[in-house]
């Protein structure tokens, strides 16, 4: 019997035993890995129940919104005031420079051009308006039960829920799944109410003549390719030497340089002293005694996960000192029946990312489910040993990710300080700098860089990088390649598709420089 | 006999064994980072071994030594001949070829025809077909038509115009001239840099080892034939009044209304083009579809694009003949009727290899039919001295094709180092609007070769469509092998397919599978991330529905490895779904994905503990077709082969302790 169920995947749908609990499972927050979890829980068989706080694009602890960081009863940051909005203001801003680009290839944009912030945004909200409802209905449509109101924990088991009119309900839930995900930090100096948040920042009533923004992280230099492109004037702050902090030095140096070609006035090595009001706007203090009138002062000064207001301590969850939850690699935390994924831990704060953790969690949902029975952990024991295999742990290797500044940056993989750092040998880089062909007409001057960085003794591919036009479409499907350990031979045996910028990842020849492991740290503490 | 035929392809198939992927009933053996995986459908892997490395078959070893025994002195300068190598012709290929050679000390001389940019007899130009009339200056063209769109797509977004931008053709033609002449410099001097002398002139083939050249002859020990291909016009009346893509990309003014005639790759990039640019643009096919040999569903879907953003697709109606009125316009008569008004025809009917008046015959080169050099593997002519790379060969005519057949020529003859170029799973684009990205098999191709796949497929749209409120879509498509969860084909259509394929290709070509695309995280928020993310299979095609697949696990033991020491044994598995004869094992479509061997000592032990552990896990197979055999004797039964095992499992034991 034991071995049916193994070889058919199935197991015995859970007893009645649970019958005392509202629900299986609670879900706190529908975000990305939120609305993951409920609706793949659901599928699986479990009564799930979700809450969200009302939607509006700017969250707050009382207004969140399903679809994550954003404006109304909404689901999730990523669609509501992440990942999508700034996508779509990105695009958004990428006509500015094309419009620069078309007049060497033979197109007269001589007559007025102009951009209407408003319309946009206009656009971008019914966009998102139309998000939030699909997610709605794909939360009804597994059987999810969705409350409006905020959510806190106030048992292992027991889940309270403050609807909009103040009202308490309280639920019980044989586990709670904690997805609240992270808020926007500002700076705290004086005169920081002054300043905005990313949150604002998508829905500003007027497109900023002067943008000030402090931050050196993908936020930070998202937004200022954002508004240079629509014809900000923007300055950027950032205390190190170099923005984007934790990726490929070189990269960073590209990204640097691009921001600086396309018109942002870049302020390395700097912060932001104080902020004060004046007729002009903002006037913006920064440590090196600089002074700025903007009319928009952006912190992008990171994000601190969503977990004031939950509860946490008085049950007994551990959190970390940034406040995010602590869990194991199950995404379990020290209370066995709560459990907590996406930005809320902190792991690694991209949404496909929480949709793994949330599909992990639902994928083990039945077996957590099935724990309590005892012919059944037998099976699932037997199971382990047999295949020596582990309940499924969300896999945080080789993740690639994209940073939207114009044009984009795009990793996966270990960047060339890592792989120097990790490596037992040598490490080959490879390199490629060269004009994109849309630049050799338009006479854009912008190089785009490529990188892979290679394991020399086993020739696996440890990291691949790319600063330029639709790297992060391009990093994709390298990704698939890293995940699965190709080697550079591999890289080198597949043909080129040309012309295209990607085909140069399949065509590094020659190695740029071997660097020895544990010797000659490259440029390290920018 | 049956033996004898194993051997035989496992031979061929090991001498490239990149990967195992073995579909079992309820599982999966696969091969990874050199270890052997059980998988099971319940998700858990199980680690059998790890492969410490592939054996060396012998047929290609025996490759190796024919073609050096012929080249040994290929980097020597050879005191008789003027050259090492002399090529003919300074495209991709013969660049390619002549800087590798001599860069491996080989001597090389290359010749071209003087620049032009429309290609004849007597004119072609350093960097060939793809600099000068092929990919470069049409992806410039593309670049240039494809801001028409972004324009229109700009007003979604909050841009407007007071004035429609209006397009001035001269501008674009004069600085996509004085790229490709920037190029032209670009290649010379990298001929230069690498060592070979560039003759400026006709090239003609007098005898294996002569090359005449403007009458000057040229004695070479090796010689490469890298002439390309033209394209084609059909000798229909009026046929003088039509223009060809080399004249396409070099109009002294924009068409107003333009002819395409074809439906291929050329037809339908110069029509995105011209359609960019504000022409009317109608595309005349002999098929229904455009795009032969491309996958169907990508043929509809790009088809529908095309015709949303006004271009005028005239199917099923071939051109019969031109006509030229007294306006001074051009009148399309077809098998339908006729179109009228037209400023400009194209044909864009095929491109054929450039062989003639090469004095190929004459030196005993074989042609094919149509006019293309038959070669080998090695780029080989009939003649054993001449070799042929790229377009002339009508092998895959794609740039990266004639520079991996350039490259691997030059390791062939100058390197010691007998190179065979790659051409299964190479990707290419099509730069039509929206372009095309793709690489491994049709759908078509893929039922043909593999019976039993699973498709799956997206058609969305994009988030840029959203806003603008243009009917863009995207299309995306993978191609699954059932039995061993390989991705055999993958294809897009959209916004960026060229550029997305690329990555994809690569893992397409290192043969991973669905699974491994789904282990992969996305890109958020891109286009490329849906290709990691379909999770359920638009359709399944079975070739034999009422017949369940069972592989069954066959071992074949390499006596004439054993021979040399005790445990040198091979082991073949293979999965076949009817149970009977090994000479089955013939009829096995592709060899490469199922055999694989193991012969390493220190891994016997676990190998042959493997195969117990896959009995344990395939109990419900049917085995008493499982066979084995020191002698080739495949009649024994099941409990026999257990015993073998058994009896080899202790040996091994003896064997690592001692």
């Amino acid at each position: 019997m034991a071995r049916k169920m193994l070889i058919d995947g199935e197991l015995e749908k859970t007893n009645d035993a649970e019958s005392h609990y509202d629900f299986d499972l609670f879900v706190i927050g529908a975000g990305s890995g939120g609305v993951r979890a409920s609706r793949f829980s659901a599928q699986n068989g479990a009564k799930v129940a979700i809450c969200e706080l009302p939607f509006h694009p700017i969250s707050s602890e009382v207004i969140g919104g399903v679809g994550g960081t954003h404006e109304e009863p909404g689901l999730d940051w990523c669609v509501i005031r992440g990942c999508v909005p700034k996508k779509i203001l990105v695009y958004g801003a990428s006509f500015g420079p094309e419009l620069e680009d078309a007049r060497n290839y033979g197109w007269d944009v001589n007559a007025k051009i102009d951009f209407n912030w408003k319309k946009l945004l206009q656009k971008k909200t019914d966009e998102i308006n139309r998000l939030n409802g699909i997610y709605k209905r794909l939360l009804s449509g597994a059987g999810v039960k969705l409350f409006e109101g905020e959510g806190r924990v106030i048992g292992p088991n027991e889940v309270e829920v403050i609807q909009l009119d103040g009202t308490k309900i309280s639920y019980s839930a044989k586990h709670i799944l904690i997805a609240t995900g992270s808020r926007a930090q500002r700076l705290p100096i004086p005169g920081q109410e002054l300043g905005i948040t990313s949150d604002e920042a998508l829905s500003l009533e007027e497109l900023p003549k002067h943008a000030v923004i402090l931050g050196g992280g993908y936020i930070a230099v998202e937004f200022a390719s954002i508004w240079r492109g629509m014809g900000t004037k923007v300055d950027l702050f950032y205390r190190k030497d170099l923005p984007l902090r934790g990726f490929d030095d070189e990269m960073r140096e590209v990204v640097a340089k691009n921001l600086e070609g396309r018109g942002i006035k870049l302020h390395p090595g700097a912060n932001l002293k104080e902020l004060s009001k004046t007729e002009g706007g903002v006037k913006v203090l920064s440590d090196h005694g600089e002074e700025i009138v903007a009319d928009v002062v952006l912190f992008a000064t990171g994000r601190a996960p969503n977990s004031k207001r939950l509860n946490m301590e008085a049950v007994g969850v551990e959190l970390d000192k940034a406040g995010a939850i602590k869990v194991n690699q199950y995404s379990q935390t020290n209370v066995p029946s709560i459990w907590a994924i996406g930005d809320v831990t902190n792991r690694m704060n991209l949404t496909p990312v929480a949709l793994m953790e949330g599909t992990c969690f639902a994928v083990r949902y039945p077996e957590i489910l099935a724990l309590t029975s005892m012919f059944v952990s037998v099976v699932m024991s037997d199971y382990n040993t047999v295949f020596g295999g582990k309940p499924m742990a969300p896999d945080y290797s080789n993740i690639a990710c994209a940073v939207f500044c114009i044009p984009p940056l795009s990793v996966v993989g270990l960047s060339e300080q890592e792989a120097v750092e990790k490596a037992k040998g040598d490490v080959l880089i490879f390199t490629s700098t060269f004009n994109p062909m849309k630049n050799t007409i338009s006479g854009r001057q912008e190089k785009t860089m490529m990188k892979l960085v290679v394991d020399a003794e086993t020739d696996k591919v440890l990291g691949a990088s790319m600063c330029g036009p639709d790297a992060a479409e391009i990093m994709q499907g390298i990704a698939i390649a890293l995940k699965c350990g190709a080697t550079k031979a591999q890289f080198d045996s597949t043909v080129g598709i040309h012309p295209s910028a990607a085909e140069e990842f399949v065509t590094m020849r020659s190695v740029t420089r071997r660097v020895s492991a544990g010797t000659a740290k490259p440029r390290t503490n920018l | 006999m049956a033996a004898t035929r194993v051997m035989a392809s496992a031979g061929n198939a090991v001498s490239a064994p990149q990967s195992l992927d073995l579909c079992f009933r309820n599982g999966r053996l696969l091969t990874q980072n050199k270890r052997l995986f059980f998988v099971h459908d319940f998700g858990k892997k199980l680690m059998l071994s790890v492969v410490h490395s592939f054996p060396c078959a012998h047929r290609s070893r025996r490759f190796t030594t024919a073609v050096r025994a012929e080249s040994t002195n290929g980097s020597e300068p050879s005191a008789h001949y003027d050259f090492d190598l002399f090529t003919i012709g300074a495209g991709s290929g013969g660049v390619r070829a002549s800087r590798f050679a001599a860069n491996f000390g080989a001597k090389v001389a290359v010749c071209e025809l003087p620049f032009a940019t429309i290609s004849s007899d007597s004119a072609g130009g350093v960097g060939g077909t793809c600099v000068l009339r092929g990919c470069v200056p049409k992806k410039l063209l593309v670049y240039a038509s494809k801001f028409s769109h972004e324009f229109e797509e700009s007003g979604g977004f909050g841009w407007s115009y007071e004035a429609e931008p209006k397009h001035d053709w001269s501008t674009l033609i004069a600085n996509k001239n004085a790229e490709l002449q920037r190029l032209v410099g670009i290649y010379k001097n990298i001929l230069k840099n690498s060592g070979v002398m560039l003759l400026e002139g006709r090239g003609k083939i007098v005898d294996p080892h002569t090359v005449d050249v403007n009458g000057k002859l040229y004695s070479a020990k090796n010689i490469l034939i890298a002439v390309g291909g033209r394209p084609f016009i059909p000798d229909i009346p009026g046929s003088e009044y039509a223009i060809d893509s080399d004249a396409a990309l070099d109009l002294p003014s924009k068409p107003k209304k333009i002819a395409i005639v074809g439906g291929g790759y050329i037809a339908v990039e110069f029509a995105g083009i011209f359609n960019g640019l504000k022409s009317d643009v109608h595309v005349f096919i002999r098929q229904k579809k455009l795009l032969r040999g491309f996958d169907e569903e990508v043929r509809d879907f790009l088809g529908e694009q095309m015709s949303l953003r006004g271009i005028d697709i005239h199917s099923e109606e071939t051109p019969q003949a031109i006509v030229k009125s007294s306006d001074g316009l051009l009148s399309v008569k077809t098998n339908k009727g006729t179109v009228d008004g037209f400023t400009h025809v194209m044909f864009a009917t095929g491109r054929k290899p450039n062989t003639k008046n090469l004095g190929l015959e004459a030196a005993g080169v074989n042609l094919s039919k149509n006019g293309a050099i038959e070669v080998d593997e090695f780029s080989r002519t009939s003649v054993p001295s001449i070799w042929a790379v790229g377009d002339v060969t009508d092998r895959i005519n794609l740039t990266p094709v004639a520079l991996m057949e350039g490259g691997a020529l030059a390791k062939t003859l100058f390197a010691n180092e007998p190179t065979k170029p790659d051409h299964s799973a190479v990707p290419c684009a099509v730069f039509s609007q929206p372009p095309i990205g793709q690489v491994g098999l049709t759908e078509d191709q893929a039922v043909k070769e593999y019976g039993d796949i699973d498709i799956y497929t997206s058609n969305f749209r994009p988030l840029k469509a959203t806003l603008s409120g243009l009917p863009d879509r995207v299309f995306m498509k993978l191609i699954v092998c059932a039995k061993t969860n390989k991705v055999i084909g993958l294809h897009m259509c959209g916004e960026e397919s060229a550029e997305i394929v690329q990555g994809f290709a690569v893992a397409v070509k290192a043969g991973l599978t669905k699974a491994d695309f789904d282990a992969t995280i996305g890109i958020h928020p891109t286009a490329a991330e849906e290709f990691v993310t379909m999770r359920t299979p638009t359709r399944k095609i079975r070739s034999a529905p009422s017949e369940i697949l069972m592989p069954k696990l066959l071992l074949v033991f390499d006596s004439s490895l054993c021979n040399e020491k005790l445990l040198h044994q091979r082991i073949y598995m293979y999965g076949q779904s009817t149970p009977g004869q090994l000479s089955d094992l013939s009829r096995c479509p592709s060899p490469d994905s199922y055999a694989y061997a193991v012969d390493e000592r220190e891994v016997a032990k676990a190998a042959v503990k493997n195969v117990f552990l896959l009995f344990t896990f395939l109990h419900r197979c049917d085995f008493s077709l499982l066979c084995k055999q020191v002698k080739f004797d495949f009649g024994a039964k099941l409990d026999k082969v257990f015993e073998l095992i058994l009896k080899l499992y202790s040996v091994g034991l003896c064997n690592v302790s001692s």
